[in-house]
């Protein structure tokens, strides 16, 4: 009779780009990304199983003047409902969903409000839906590696030396805003 | 007269832009969380135009734009989706059900503008 010794299914690393949300409730995948002053914010519904991870780069300046709606740029919004819906398919519910927000640091002279301002907008959304944020990771001059396994809810945040390469300004995804009339 | 336009969708962040950007362009907005939401402020409302995302809870924008154009009185109400969906599929299905258009998120606030003066004349 021989032993064998059960063996542990691979693990799947997947990296979350500027722009990307995606969401799994699969044990075996780990989300991974790099921020520099782009924002992570990490979603859980640990009833569900369910993860998520986004990763944005808000560049835009607030066109609008009323202070109610000016941290609310509208790509961000639109990479958090991404995230959510992406979130809500896989079966998670929308008032079990608690956060974690990563990234936003200053990486060198000239993007200074950059960082501050997606961590900004990270909090006033989350706030503005309900989302309890169980814990942050934000500021500061280094970059950070974000590792998030999303069926588990667990998240590990790591400063590194290294440039991100997806740091580099650039106003957010010009897709968007087509107007169809039937 | 400030035409009235009733937004249903489940974010409060979305809803609290598009209040904004429709505001400033001289429409007056109510606003609904979701479909059923949105049937039950409807009559206080009065809407010259509905914009409704599609993904949402107890009731989607499938559901209430086949709820709409259910009401006689509603045959020719006009009804934007804006969504994050752009897929054929379900935008062939907005329009059976009777969406008058559709608009893709990120909305840009000028193109929102002028697809719903285009379509409330």
């Amino acid at each position: 009779m021989s032993l064998m010794s059960p063996i542990a299914p691979p693990v799947c690393r997947l990296t979350v780009a500027q722009g990307d949300s995606i969401a799994s409730g699969d044990p075996d995948v780990i989300f991974t990304t790099v921020l520099g002053s782009c924002v992570a914010v990490c979603l859980h519904d640990g009833r569900a199983g369910i993860g998520g991870m986004n990763h944005f780069l808000l560049a835009e300046p607030a066109p609008i003047a009323n202070e109610e709606v000016r941290l609310l740029n509208r790509y961000g919004v639109h990479s958090m409902e991404l995230l959510i819906n992406a979130m809500l398919k896989r079966g998670a519910m929308r008032r079990n969903l608690k956060a974690r927000i990563y990234g936003g640091a200053t990486m060198r002279q000239g993007l200074g409000e950059i960082g501050t301002t997606n961590i900004q907008f990270a909090r006033r959304f989350l706030i503005n839906e309900s989302i309890a944020i169980l814990g942050e990771n934000v500021g500061g001059t280094s970059a950070r590696r974000i590792e998030f396994r999303p069926a588990a809810g667990l998240s590990r945040c790591k400063t590194v030396s290294s440039q991100p390469v997806e740091d580099t300004i650039k106003i957010s995804p010009a897709s968007g805003g087509d107007v169809e009339l039937f | 007269m400030s035409r009235r336009i009733l937004t249903v969708d489940d974010s409060p962040s979305m809803r609290m832009l598009l209040r904004a950007a429709l505001t400033e362009q001289g429409f007056t907005v109510f606003e609904a969380e979701d479909g059923v939401d949105a049937l039950e402020k409807f009559e206080a409302a009065t809407p010259d135009l509905v914009i409704t995302d599609i993904n949402m809870p107890r009731m989607d924008g499938f559901g209430l734009i086949e709820a709409l154009r259910s009401g006689d009185i509603q045959a020719g109400l006009p009804i934007l989706v804006l969504t994050t969906e752009a897929s054929d599929e379900k935008k062939a299905r907005a329009r059976s059900a009777g969406a008058t258009g559709w608009i893709v998120k990120p909305f840009d606030r000028e193109k929102l503008g002028a697809a719903i003066r285009r379509v409330l004349h």
